[in-house]
């Protein structure tokens, strides 16, 4: 039997992730989201003061060997934040608590990272899985993208929500590189089969934030459909493909938002690198403001240190380009009612402002 | 020029070096009184609320010192030992000071990566950019260090002299460590109950890399390590609430005392913090580990 492996949740590009776990001859064990029961798990053995992320990835864990998973896959970074020690500490409760799951490392690893030298997948099959995984990313991207245009304008509220469900659900059913490509034809036919009011013009609102936050939809308390079903279309900045591109220098068709010129967007404002998704936050607001969006929301765990301590700028960037940016934070003890309220406040705001026609002075519209 | 230093953060890692570094440059170093509560409450409307609690001191520290100064020196900070790293508020603290409390003030500030250039180098940097020619910007330099080697000396010697079998070691931050606001109940109650303290020291940068990468965890972590049970009664961790980087590794020594067979207490410092709670905490930990020397002797 092979072994299995449980991967942390990227929302809905955990599809993709679990298509390259295959390839590595284990068995995924993956969900988009963190449930319930996982959270409550993950918070009741986590140490407090640890950031949201944290609590869903150990939480995830636990259920995984609960269920008897035998192994986890989780990123590791070298960076500034405490993402750092995450796995690591991860390892140490699991084992403190009596656990036989096994907790590998994936990213800055040296040439084979550990997991590699565990199942030893054979390097053609590796390959070709890969290569699917990629395809089915880009596949994602577009789900995401067409799905944040639909939701903001169908006319049965939720019908695009249901189809991005059952896109994902066949998506990570199919196994090949050509039927991933076929499919990825198909999916804007889908989404433009909904019944839309093209006269809406609905707000435009950027995400930025912490990855986790922005993904999985558990820990946001589904701030996108939120947001969506409000008549607000978004756009998240968190696309696997465009961050791919960016880390590894590969071409995935999202030139814009390279690294590097992100840096240059951001300089004005933020000279360096403070870690996390910090300095993109500030490139993609600035960038925002130039393009028209209506306003940003900025979300990350309670405490998280590089996205926490950007917020000043963000301020400031919101005052000087006249860009509304509502800053959100969660932990444990956030409820979805009250995430509704707030952003319910906030797009009064800029629904007026738009009436008032204020704020789009010296901005292009979308044409 | 008179130029304005924020009584926190680099303040405390670079003891007496700004000072003295700028007075040898011909400016007036004006560094901010020691914090107090009111300090929290001169921060308290233009902060940002989830900061961390030293944060929130540096910023009512630069509040407080605005309308006294010509400038205020901020740095950048990315790295202060080589090869290891900082929190990512350090990297930001420049850019975010000048986006919010500290807007349209006059900043002086440089990068300090000790990974990229050494101190001596960027100081050297800074001496230009502030005018001073190359004769007065080498002795500025080598006097600021000197000053600052004095005192970690000075310091050491201290720490030695009490070589009490009985110690209880103090961690945290430098800047929380040796501020007044935070550390000095602490301390203070400690001397009462006449129990012999030392405090961390953070003035050997030769220390062996490690998988923690922030540097000043990386001296708490070598210094635990080593940590004889016979000679240390005790550790007592000061946190600061919401910083991030306690939130991880003080689990991580707790774990650490535990396997060594040293007792560790940790003790949250937050704006609210009454003297009470304190005390009690502290008497509580004193006591039993009394009791339980006592229980040994018999």
């Amino acid at each position: 039997m092979t072994e299995r492996l449980a991967i942390p949740n990227l929302g809905n590009y955990t599809v993709a992730l679990a298509a390259m776990v295959i390839g590595m001859g284990a068995e995924p064990w993956w969900s988009t989201y963190t449930n319930d029961h996982a959270m409550a798990l993950g918070i009741a053995a986590a140490p407090e003061s640890l950031c949201l992320p944290f609590k869903a990835h150990l939480g995830h864990f636990i259920e995984a060997d609960d269920a008897g998973v035998e192994n986890a896959l989780m990123v590791n970074s070298i960076g500034t934040c405490r993402l750092n020690y995450y796995r690591g500490m991860i390892e140490e409760i699991l084992k403190d608590m009596g656990r036989k799951i096994r907790v590998f490392g994936l990213g800055f690893d040296g040439f084979k990272p550990p997991v590699f030298r565990y199942f030893d997948p054979p390097l053609i099959p590796l390959l070709r899985a890969v290569s699917t995984g990629v395809e089915k990313i880009r596949t994602i991207d577009t789900i995401e993208l067409q799905t944040a245009y639909t939701r903001a304008r169908e006319v049965n509220t939720g019908e695009t929500s249901l189809l991005m469900e059952r896109c994902l659900q066949e998506l990570s059913e199919i196994n090949s590189k050509k039927t991933v490509r076929l499919f990825h034809k198909d999916v804007r036919k889908r989404f433009e089969a909904i019944a839309i009011d093209k006269s809406r013009e609905p707000l435009r609102i950027g995400l930025i934030g912490e990855v986790s936050l922005l993904r999985d939809r558990q820990l946001n308390q589904n701030l996108e459909q939120i947001l969506g079903h409000m008549g607000v279309e978004i756009k998240n900045f968190f696309l696997l493909g465009g961050e791919i591109g960016n880390n590894f220098g590969i071409s995935m068709g999202y030139k814009k938002n390279t690294a590097k010129q992100l840096a240059t967007v951001a300089k004005p404002y933020l000279e360096s690198e403070v870690g996390g998704h910090a300095r993109d936050s500030v490139a993609h607001t600035i960038n925002c403001a130039q393009a028209g969006f209506d306003a940003m929301v900025h979300v990350c765990p309670t405490g998280c240190m590089p996205e926490v301590s950007i917020r000043p700028i963000l301020r400031r960037v919101s005052e000087d380009m006249d860009i509304p940016v509502l800053l959100l934070s969660f932990d444990e003890h956030t409820s979805a009612l009250g995430v509704v309220t707030r952003v319910e406040a906030f797009l009064d705001i800029l629904w007026s402002r738009r009436q008032r026609g204020v704020g789009l002075v010296n901005r292009p519209r979308r044409t | 020029m008179k130029i304005g230093i924020p009584r926190a953060f680099y303040y405390h890692s670079y003891p007496r070096l700004w000072e003295c570094f700028f007075r040898r440059l011909g400016h007036e170093p004006v560094v901010s009184s020691r914090s107090t509560h009111k300090t929290l409450e001169i921060a308290a409307a233009q902060t940002e609320t989830e900061n961390c609690l030293p944060q929130k001191l540096f910023d009512g520290h630069v509040l407080s010192l605005i309308d006294s100064v010509d400038a205020i020196f901020v740095p950048r900070i990315l790295s202060i030992v080589n090869g290891h790293n900082c929190c990512p508020r350090f990297g930001a603290l420049l850019d975010a000071t000048r986006a919010g409390i500290a807007r349209g003030v006059p900043l002086i500030s440089i990068e300090i990566n000790e990974t990229a250039a050494p101190l001596s180098k960027t100081l050297l940097k800074l001496a230009r950019t502030l005018e001073a020619d190359r004769r007065t910007a080498n002795l500025a330099v080598q006097e600021a260090f000197a000053a600052m080697e004095q005192h970690h000396r000075d310091e050491a010697q201290l720490q030695q002299a009490q070589c009490d079998n009985r110690k209880f070691l103090l961690l945290g931050h430098p800047y929380t460590l040796h501020d007044h606001f935070i550390a000095e109940p602490i301390v203070n109650k400690l001397k009462k109950l006449q129990v012999p303290l030392e405090l961390m020291t953070f003035g050997d940068n030769d220390i062996t890399p490690g998988d923690i990468l922030w540097c000043v965890f990386n001296k708490m972590y070598r210094k635990l390590q080593s940590l004889d049970m016979h000679v240390y009664a005790g550790v007592i961790q000061i946190s600061t609430f919401n910083c991030g980087a306690d939130s991880m590794m003080t689990e991580r020594f707790r774990r650490m005392c535990k396997h060594n067979g040293v007792p560790y207490m940790l003790l949250m410092v937050d704006e609210h913090t009454g003297k009470a709670g304190v005390d009690t905490r502290l008497e509580a930990f004193v006591d039993s580990l009394a009791w339980q020397r006592a229980d040994m002797a018999i």
